[in-house]
């Protein structure tokens, strides 16, 4: 096809402007690309099943609920199982975020039936349930600070006012599916009873349903148990129970979305602008084209396709980039924020970022390209 | 021997399109970064309005934030006695007990958060006096009735005056709204404390106790004066430092993504400018090899090219940060991370965060113009007047 060829030379005459342009179409995509991966990471609810269902109280999670609870929650019909789990927090080593990770109290003898997908072998279930001052922890946390069985650890508390002084390693878990969760801990929620004097307080109730199609029924049911008591609940699904943190941190997503949109018009107003810069310097070969026989329609095309190819290239160059960038993110995300370290170039921001490249060539091109067909070739061609 | 700068800028200008299409794609990377930038400066000035130097927050030892702590009401009735905390005009103590409830409350547009109730004593109205009732009246102990924070009461449904909601067990009236001058108790809702002990049966406890001293300095030493109490085992803190923590902590991410924004961002800025430049250079190769000839030496015609360039991003700068000045109006909210509950907040353009938008796109514009200037100034005469 002449035309392409041409429009693709014509690429070549001003190498500098190409290049600068590419570039900046290639920053913005990569930025764009960057924003959106780190949207949907914290998005994400890996790990969240969905025949768990999380009972907490009303009031808020910082409201605990009787320990009496748990008996009485048992009993819903299709409830398999029931643990409770108490948010521990505290401090290890320092405050660091780096060195933050959940710490769960619970009972030993449940927690494995609510989240059978946690596996550890049975003698270090054992080992774990039979002494009151031990922990479990997930494999990428033991890997993370080299512990061992055995090792013993001491969390500073905040929340309660309890140190865990010298808690021992007894058992290591792997969740093969969803590596996050192998960064938390669990131990003893009896020995952090006794310790501050048996108040009975349990944060939230995670129950294992038969299947997901009864999650209506016990939903309503456990809000339904406790409707008249002192400690009212609320019951959802472990995924909405997640997500309900990402939405008290407000509107992220549409503070991602205008930063996005800026970035959009920006890359716009930089590629249209090279666009007419490179139209204009040559309004008189596009007058001899014409005069040549072309007809407004294709020298329109001649235009748009220089745009369209600095928008297409641009957005691979961005993208690609955006993709490599995302690879170390993910890794050095391990260390310092591992809720981050899910991040990845899904093939859905893949189609934004090129999308957004042709939508931004085809546009740019548009306005110098529709001058250029209306162009009047005695007009044209007087000008120096 | 200078060029003149009227010279720059209306050389600028001779290609008018161009030059309003590289400041307006420049002018939006200094919006974006004032705009993260300004939900940093908001959350540092509400934070900031509600630490009074004079003011000291007892809590528990160990506690991190108000949500954490809490301690028998003996305790509290102590640090009311104690020297050092001032009197109010009838003799009073300058003390009040705080009880701190997170309750889940919908916003207007339907989505959760935590909400601060807090359960206060008489005394906070004299050791906050920035608090006033704007609308409706104060509570009444005893009566179930809450006052509720402006900016609470905009974003968040079935806050106005009149309107009912539970609490606890209890269903307490709306029957003020306040202005707490900015400050982050503009997120709160604020009851009498013993209503709300009763509400949510706290039994004989508070969270925090707020006492006011004399000055600034008797603050400190009223400080060291429970740190050194061990038979109270609390952990006081100057109000101001307590809330310079919550502000530091929570402003943190909005300063790394601005940051982070701004580099990226005006990497691609720059490539514009330098287009632009280049455009200039090429289209004034004639006037150059003119000016070269006449005896402007190299260095000059560099000089003119980058003044040039850096005007163009003060211009860009000037455009993005006038176009940020709206935000001001803008009332954002999100989850203070470290009590945990709703925190909303004015945007702030602080005149910082205004010169740093211009500064980053005076460097965009001088970082852009460098290649093209270089580019200018090493041409020979004879090619440049040579140029059609």
């Amino acid at each position: 096809m002449a035309i392409g060829t041409l429009a693709l030379k014509n690429l070549k005459r001003n190498k500098t402007r190409t290049a600068l342009t590419l570039l900046s179409v290639a920053s913005a995509l990569l930025l764009l690309c960057l924003l959106w991966a780190f949207l949907e990471a914290m998005q994400s609810v890996e790990g969240a099943d969905d025949t768990r269902v999380v009972v907490r109280s009303a009031i808020s999670l910082a409201t605990l609920l009787p320990e009496a609870y748990w008996q009485k929650i048992r009993t819903i019909p299709h409830v398999q199982a029931v643990t409770p789990l108490n948010w521990y927090q505290g401090t290890f080593k320092d405050d660091r975020p780096e060195n933050f990770f959940p710490r769960f109290a619970t009972d030993p003898a449940t927690l494995f039936e609510v989240f059978p997908e946690y596996q550890m072998p049975d003698d270090q279930k054992k080992a774990w349930a039979a002494e009151r001052g031990s922990f479990i922890a997930g494999k990428e946390l033991v890997d993370k600070y080299s512990w061992k069985i055995g090792s013993p650890i001491s969390i500073k508390g905040d929340i309660y006012p309890f140190d865990l002084t010298n808690i021992v390693l007894r058992g290591i878990y792997t969740v093969p599916n969803a590596p996050v969760q192998e960064r938390q801990i669990f131990f003893h929620r009896q020995y952090l009873e006794e310790a501050i004097g048996n108040r009975g307080l349990i944060g939230t109730y995670f129950l294992r349903l038969d299947t997901s199609d009864s999650v209506p029924a016990v939903v309503t049911a456990a809000e339904k148990m406790f409707e008249n008591s002192d400690s009212q609940v609320r019951a959802e699904t472990e995924k909405a129970f997640n997500l309900s943190f990402l939405e008290m941190i407000g509107n992220i997503r549409l503070l991602f979305g205008a930063i996005g949109l800026a970035v959009v018009i920006s890359i716009f107003f930089i590629t249209a602008n090279t666009m007419a810069m490179s139209a204009r310097e040559r309004t008189g070969e596009m007058a001899v084209l014409k005069t040549l026989g072309f007809g407004g329609g294709q020298v329109m095309s001649l235009v748009v396709i220089e745009s369209l190819a600095v928008g297409i290239a641009g957005a691979l160059l961005g993208c690609g980039l955006a993709f490599g960038l995302v690879g170390a993110l993910a890794k050095a995300a391990e260390k310092v924020f591992p809720v981050f370290s899910t991040i990845s170039m899904t093939p859905k921001i893949w189609g934004i970022g090129l999308g957004v490249g042709i939508a931004i060539g085809l546009l740019a091109g548009l306005v110098p390209a529709i001058a250029a067909s209306r162009l009047r070739i005695a007009d044209a061609l007087r000008r120096v | 021997m200078k060029i003149p700068l009227k010279y720059n800028f209306r050389s600028l200008f001779v290609r008018k399109a161009t030059t309003v299409m590289t400041i307006v794609s420049i002018a939006f990377v200094v919006l974006v970064y004032i705009g993260v930038l300004a939900l940093a400066g908001g959350l540092k000035t509400a934070f900031a309005a509600s630490g009074d130097p004079k003011n000291v927050i007892v809590l528990r030892d160990g506690a991190k934030s108000e949500t954490e702590s809490f301690f028998g009401l003996d305790k509290a009735r102590l640090l009311a006695a104690m020297p050092g905390v001032a009197r109010g005009p009838k003799g009073e103590p300058l003390a009040s007990g705080q009880a701190f409830v997170l309750q889940i409350l919908k916003r207007a547009d339907g989505s959760e958060s935590n909400v601060s109730l807090r359960g206060v004593e008489p005394a906070i109205f004299a050791i906050r006096p920035q608090v006033k009732v704007i609308e409706g009246r104060p509570f009444e102990p005893g009566r179930a009735e809450v006052i509720v924070g402006r900016n609470l009461a905009k974003r968040f449904a079935g806050l106005a005056i009149g309107q009912q909601m539970l609490f606890g067990r209890v269903q307490f009236r709306v029957v003020g709204i306040f202005d707490a001058d900015g400050s982050s108790f503009n997120s709160e809702i604020w009851v009498p404390i013993a209503d709300l002990r009763d509400s949510f049966r706290r039994g004989e406890n508070v969270s925090t106790v707020v006492l006011q001293a004399a000055s600034a300095e008797a603050a400190v030493a009223l400080v060291d004066r429970i740190k050194a109490d061990q038979q109270l085992k609390l952990q006081p803190k100057l109000e101001t430092e307590y809330f310079a923590e919550q502000a530091n902590a929570n402003s943190r991410q909005f300063v790394i993504l601005g940051n982070v924004l701004a580099v990226l961002m005006s990497f691609g800025a720059c490539f514009a400018a330098a287009n632009t430049m280049y455009a200039q250079v090429a289209a004034r190769a004639k006037e150059l090899g003119t000016l070269r000839a006449v005896g402007f030496p190299r260095r000059t015609i560099l000089a003119a090219f980058l003044v040039e360039a850096a005007i163009l991003g003060l211009l860009a700068g000037c455009v993005g940060a006038l176009a940020a000045l709206p935000l001001n109006s803008i009332t954002a909210g999100t989850m203070n991370g470290v009590t945990f509950s709703e925190i909303s907040f004015s945007l702030r353009t602080t005149p910082q965060i205004l010169a740093s938008g211009i500064f980053l796109a005076v460097i965009t514009g001088v970082l852009g113009g460098l290649p093209p200037a270089i580019a200018a100034s090493r041409r020979p005469i004879t090619q440049l007047l040579r140029e059609v």
